[in-house]
């Protein structure tokens, strides 16, 4: 700030607790890779630095199974890494995960988007009344009324399906709100022009509407891709059986919880895999993350 | 013919919209709020009315007790840490001369990771044997990092009476295994998950606030920082204040990755959350109307504190 004196130590002290904040957010993260990369023992004795040494250990599972020690030798990151594909299928929950945020996303926006789009530019009668409706839905978050949707799903038999996971989501009262927001501040001669072109209403929203509304959309996007991504509590109440449907966060816990102790390695591998996908598009495209996932302070 | 054309447009627009709010999110309420009364669970084609009953137990039994309690106890604790952190982060990063951006970064990568995934990290990091903090905590004994934080050197503090030489005796706690550190353990988690969205919004409210404030404040006489900040800053960002602190609190009331992961609700039900308290009535033991009734109480809570912001915000509430 220009008032005042610039000082120099005011500005070490600030580095300085700065960056002992920076350790403390960071450690977990660290703890995470690093272990990921190395053997059982390393993991035991806190040996070899953040990489590990990168030696070859004996596998003692292989060798239990009645294996020559010659092929049991293991290079620590390859083996964390291939466990955790091969013990749980994690491809097929990374598969889940992209499989429901994209149908999420898609429907969110099928839905949302004409309404918002009417909500905005068209009238008729009842419109304030469905958009008071918005508002009011906007105070239930969802996770809050996940067990009578539980309920509601199990009775028609929907439970342990990609259905079941995607259903509650359909709908998002705030991707409408923020778009008919938006739309509000599209100029109504571009839609009167359209419609002098003779487009129907329903291509203006897609053709007209939609390209006005892609950097709205795109932080939409990212909000609604993050939060179904990372989200736990959902999978978790809904699936109950088979793990065909588990998404990735639920994959993990499945395999902490089937953990004997040993296999710390592979397990920071799968939490890894998970995580890191969302943190590098984030590093790339920081400025539209934040935009993204802080968009529900617009409220 | 326009104009009819286009009211028909908007019924039909709007009309998916509607069938789904109705669907998914208020007859959930209707549905819940009914079976709260009852008894009913899943497979049952009927169940017997309780009237009040489910309510009477959640504010009498000491189980139920143990749970609100353990849920403000989270909340009281979360928003205003996490609060405070996220503002003095953002007051200092707004005021660096270089690296600002550097370090907003870093503290917003928690905010992205998937909360399970940290809390599965966490619980490896604080393990008693493998774990880096406690093996950390325990490198430091002995040497001048137990002189130190033993606090022997501020007169009149008995040092061997200090929690760090004390737990370099009898060696360094389960942080999620104890009944004394557990919750706080998952508060700890919460706020280091948290503190950074915090951040993000109040860095977007302090470019809001002109220079020339700030200035004429310091023309006027607000010579300190502190002056300063409690005259122009604080009051200027009262509006970000009021987002920032039901945002957190709304969220924080429904932790549930954390404590499912690490603790299920123990040790002696300190961490028993009440989201964890709905999973584990309804999904695990199949308690629909005792799981229906915590989310009724539970979403009375969220409800009055949304609304509690809009009229806030509308009212545009400086603080002072």
């Amino acid at each position: 700030m220009n008032t005042g004196t610039y000082s120099t130590t005011g500005e070490l002290a600030k580095h300085a607790m700065l960056i002992l904040g920076a350790l403390i957010v960071i450690l977990p993260f660290y703890v995470m890779v690093s272990f990921s990369l190395k053997s059982p023992q390393e993991i035991g004795t806190h040996a070899g630095g953040f990489f590990g040494s990168q030696q070859a250990f004996l596998d003692q599972y292989c060798v239990k199974l009645g294996n020559p020690e010659a092929d049991c030798w293991r290079n620590p990151a390859a083996y964390n890494y291939g466990n955790a594909f091969k013990k749980a299928p994690l491809l097929r929950y990374l598969l889940n995960g992209v499989i429901v945020t994209v149908s999420i996303f898609v429907i969110q926006v099928l839905i949302a988007l004409p309404c918002a789009y009417a909500l905005a530019k068209l009238r008729f009668w009842g419109r304030e009344l469905v958009f008071g409706l918005v508002l009011f839905c906007l105070l239930i978050p969802v996770h809050a009324i996940a067990l009578p949707l539980y309920i509601m799903l199990a009775n028609v038999g929907l439970t342990n399906t990609y259905a079941a996971l995607v259903i509650p989501w359909t709908i998002s009262v705030f991707g409408i709100f923020l778009m008919r927001q938006f739309f509000k501040t599209v100029p109504d001669d571009l839609i009167d022009a359209a419609r002098m072109d003779g487009m129907s209403e329903f291509g203006i929203v897609w053709k007209v509407m939609l390209p006005c509304a892609i950097p709205a959309l795109m932080a939409f996007a990212i909000f609604s891709v993050v939060a179904h991504w990372n989200d736990y509590f959902w999978p978790r109440v809904v699936l109950t059986g088979s793990r065909d449907l588990y998404t990735p966060p639920l994959g993990l816990r499945e395999f902490q919880g089937g953990l004997d102790g040993a296999d710390t390695g592979p397990l920071m591998a799968t939490a890894t895999v998970i995580v890191i996908p969302l943190l590098v598009a984030f590093l790339l495209a920081q400025r539209k993350f934040i935009e993204g996932i802080t968009l529900s302070g617009m409220k | 013919m326009i104009l009819r054309h286009t009211r028909l447009a908007g019924y039909s627009f709007v009309l998916p919209a509607l069938v789904l709010m109705f669907v998914i999110l208020l007859v959930p309420v209707l549905v819940a709020a009914v079976l709260s009364f009852t008894d009913y669970s899943l497979g049952n084609s009927t169940a017997d009315w309780l009237a009040w009953k489910n309510y009477e137990k959640i504010f009498t039994r000491s189980s139920y007790q143990k749970m609100l309690w353990a849920s403000a106890l989270y909340v009281l604790i979360v928003v205003p840490v996490s609060i405070a952190l996220g503002l003095a982060a953002a007051l200092a990063i707004h005021s660096l001369r270089f690296g600002g951006n550097l370090y907003k970064t870093i503290y917003f990568l928690p905010v992205m990771a998937a909360l399970l995934a940290m809390a599965i990290v966490w619980e490896t990091a604080l393990h008693p044997t493998i774990g880096i903090v406690n093996r950390s905590l325990e490198a430091g004994c002995g040497g001048w990092v137990e002189t130190f934080f033993s606090w022997g050197w501020i007169p009149g503090v008995d040092p061997e009476s200090s929690w760090y030489a004390s737990s370099c005796q009898e060696g360094f706690p389960l942080w999620l295994g104890e009944k004394r550190y557990a919750l706080a353990t998952i508060c700890f988690i919460g706020i280091w998950q948290a503190f950074g969205f915090n951040m993000v919004l109040y860095l977007a409210g302090l470019t809001g606030i002109p220079r020339e404030l700030i200035h004429a404040a310091a023309m006027d006489g607000a010579r300190s920082g502190w002056q300063r900040f409690r005259l122009v800053t604080w009051p200027m960002l009262g509006p970000t204040t009021v987002f920032v602190v039901t945002i957190t609190a709304i969220r924080s009331f429904q932790v549930f990755d954390t404590v499912e992961a690490l603790t299920e609700g123990g040790p002696s039900k300190t961490t028993y959350v009440m989201m964890y308290a709905i999973y584990e009535k309804a999904v695990e033991q199949n308690l629909m109307g005792m799981g229906s009734a915590i989310t009724i109480v539970f979403l009375m809570l969220v409800m009055v504190m949304t609304a509690l912001q809009r009229y806030m915000v509308e009212r545009r509430v400086h603080y002072s």
